[in-house]
């Protein structure tokens, strides 16, 4: 997505990154919602990674990523979906995660 | 080294747009957010740009992050600016942050990764200056205004504390629009708001700036104009009129026409204001080409600005009056520049004019005619543009003269420009006198600061010689001109003819007189020496007279005593 500054040759095995900051309240929330969601979907396989942009903030720039948190899937393609907010809405969520 | 404290610890930084600093005095926040609303198309992104450009210039850093347009995008858009280049420099960071574009949402979010991300980039390129373009189109994401209000509270927190120079840009949907408006209540938060608008007048963009709120400085609070040229924004009004700088000269120059400096005492104050109305074919321009002429001759530099004609037209036109412009033009002294008033906003004229001030330096200056400004787009300012023009003429003691075009139909043609006939220390009105089936040029002045000029109407004469002003012929409330005044030119020739034979009659008729009386007093003389001739001989002859009766006496006496002879002969 990023144009600029991304580094598009940066490979990550992770399919399904969280981006937070520290210890915010939303950040916490989105934690525990995703883990929810994945455990009631029954998704354990996929590999997730959580990037702390308080102290990685370059990640922001090379994933595009300005708001936190923020959900984001690559899919097998590289093709990239983010879902933004702290991922009280369980009916988004889901249908974000579906596509796994 | 571009910080400036203004009082109450409150310190600006200059952003090195020159008009921009000239209206916040002395720049933007140095700690602090300043939001820029208006508009799409009003030049916000323009003006954080230029203010990178301009940090860039002196050696500063700067980051550019835009919600809206990707870095290819901006680039390409800001290479049609003189500056446009420098933002490649490595110094200057731009960041696309437009990736939330098509994203979904759940929830809200937080933008503490964002400062994050500006803290790096500002520290890495060693800037103060952070400018969010669009911050709109991440904050409409938000479900709701409140969070949207507390971020960007946020925002400005967080820039007080490192002592950043924030910049956010959004759109102001304005009141009227049905979407939600996602910076309203945000202005009450800022305590620096510039607020940038458009308008369509007769079709073409005018652009207006305003600060709307910097709390705890002086600035200038007026809406004003605001133009975009390859140099960037400029508001060409920003600059404050200096009244203690404008020279009073008492030096008088020549308007190139004899008689007219005559009238005038010796012609218009040097660094005054002189306004010529008339309408069209008054000669208007020829007066302008005669005052232009005439400071080339004194080996000054002049400028003539014209609205209505090219230049060649205006040489080869006024040469037919004896006006040499074409001498002046190839020793360099005088430059006609003509302009198309329909092509521009009056703020462009303004400032092409100011350009053309700076560039040949004239000492005189004519504007043919300032009222083609009315024309162009933006009329209602055009009094405004006008006024300052004057106010940097003035400033700089250069003598001006406007010609106005007064419209033929309209009676109070004259007082419609009275607004600005007091720019002008002297104003001379053009007519047409109508008279006798002829329409004759006339020229008087209307007024004269500190001048006794005349008050009479004068008869313009054109001819190859130049340009001349008649001798006043009043009759009764008339002024004659034309026919009418070379028939009583005659007419006054005739009478002194008569006069002088009537004269010359009456002469003729005294010496008569004179003459007869002489014969009458010569006769009477005669008359008076024969009568004392009479009366001498009747005195003799009483004499003889008496004598004889003596002696008839004596004899009687002798006859009486005879003793004394007693004897009758």
């Amino acid at each position: 997505m990023n144009r600029a500054l991304a580094d598009d040759n940066h490979q990550h095995n992770a399919t399904l990154i969280l981006f937070v900051t520290g210890e915010a309240p939303r950040s916490r929330r989105a934690h525990h919602n995703l883990t929810a969601a994945l455990e009631a979907n029954s998704i354990d396989d996929a590999p997730t990674r959580e990037i702390d942009l308080l102290r990685e903030p370059q990640e922001a720039i090379s994933f595009g990523i300005f708001a936190t948190p923020a959900l984001m899937h690559i899919d097998a393609s590289g093709k990239r979906r983010v879902l933004y907010g702290d991922l009280s809405d369980e009916y988004s969520l889901k249908n974000f995660l579906s596509a796994l | 080294m571009n910080d400036t404290t203004a009082g109450h610890g409150l310190v600006k930084r200059a952003t090195g747009i020159h008009h921009l600093d000239t209206v916040t005095h002395g720049g933007l926040l140095a700690g602090g957010a300043t939001l820029v609303i208006g508009e799409p198309g009003c030049g916000k992104t323009i003006i954080g740009l230029q203010i990178l450009a301009s940090v860039l210039a002196r050696g500063e850093g700067g980051v550019f992050m835009s919600f809206e347009e990707s870095r290819e995008q901006i680039l390409r858009n800001t290479d049609s600016f003189r500056w446009g280049p420098r933002l490649r420099e490595s110094r200057c960071e731009i960041i696309d942050g437009q990736s939330m574009k098509g994203a979904e949402f759940s929830g809200t979010f937080d933008i503490d990764g964002l400062l994050a991300v500006l803290d790096l980039c500002a520290r890495r390129v060693e800037g103060n200056w952070i400018i969010l373009d669009g911050i709109d189109q991440l904050l409409r994401r938000q479900p709701d205004s409140q969070s949207a209000i507390d971020q960007i509270a946020q925002l400005n927190d967080w820039s007080i504390e490192k002592g950043y120079s924030l910049l956010l840009t959004g759109k102001h949907t304005g009141n009227d629009s049905p979407h939600p408006d996602h910076l309203t209540g945000i202005e009450f938060m800022l305590n620096t708001i510039l607020v940038l608008s458009s308008t369509l007048v007769d079709k073409r963009l005018n652009r207006r700036f305003r600060i709307a709120k910097y709390r705890g400085t002086r600035h200038n609070p007026n809406e004003l104009a605001m133009l975009i040229d390859d140099a960037g924004i400029h508001l060409p009004y920003a600059e404050p009129f200096v009244a203690a700088s404008v020279p009073a000269a008492g030096q008088r120059i020549s308007t190139g026409i004899e008689r007219l400096d005559k009238i005038l005492e010796g012609g218009v104050y040097r660094g005054s204001t002189t306004l010529i109305s008339g309408q069209p074919g008054t000669s208007k321009t020829t007066l302008g080409a005669a005052f232009v002429a005439a400071a080339a001759q004194r080996g000054e530099r002049a400028l003539l600005l014209s609205f209505d004609e090219f230049a060649r037209q205006i040489v080869r036109n006024v040469a037919t009056l004896g006006i040499d412009l074409q001498s002046p033009i190839d020793s360099g002294q005088l430059s006609v520049v003509a302009r198309a008033s329909w092509d521009g906003l009056v703020e462009e004229h303004y400032m092409a004019v100011l350009a053309l001030l700076d560039d040949f330096q004239p000492e005189c200056l004519v504007i043919d005619p300032a009222s083609a400004l009315l024309k162009s787009s933006g009329a209602e300012s055009a009094f405004l543009a006008l006024e300052h023009l004057l106010a940097v003429t003035r400033t700089r003691g250069i003598t001006t003269m406007l010609t106005s075009l007064s419209e033929a139909d309209d009676p109070f043609g004259e007082s419609s420009l009275s607004h600005a006939s007091t720019l002008a220390d002297t104003w001379i009105v053009l007519r047409y006198q109508i008279n006798g089936g002829e329409r004759n040029r006339s020229l008087s002045v209307v007024k004269s600061r500190g001048t006794a000029h005349s008050n009479q109407v004068r008869e313009m004469i054109l001819s190859p010689r130049g340009v001349d002003l008649a001798d006043v012929y009043p009759f009764g409330s008339e002024v004659l001109m034309g026919t009418a005044r070379v028939q009583k030119e005659s007419e006054e020739a005739a009478m002194r003819q008569r006069q002088v034979k009537e004269r010359v009659r009456q002469q003729q008729r005294l010496e008569v007189e004179i003459e007869r009386t002489r014969t009458l007093i010569q006769q009477g003389q005669t008359e008076l020496e024969r009568l004392q001739e009479e009366l001498v001989t009747e005195h003799r002859d009483q004499t003889q007279t008496d004598r004889g009766a003596d002696r008839h006496q004596d004899s009687i006496l002798r006859r009486r005593n005879p003793s004394q002879g007693g004897q009758d002969q």
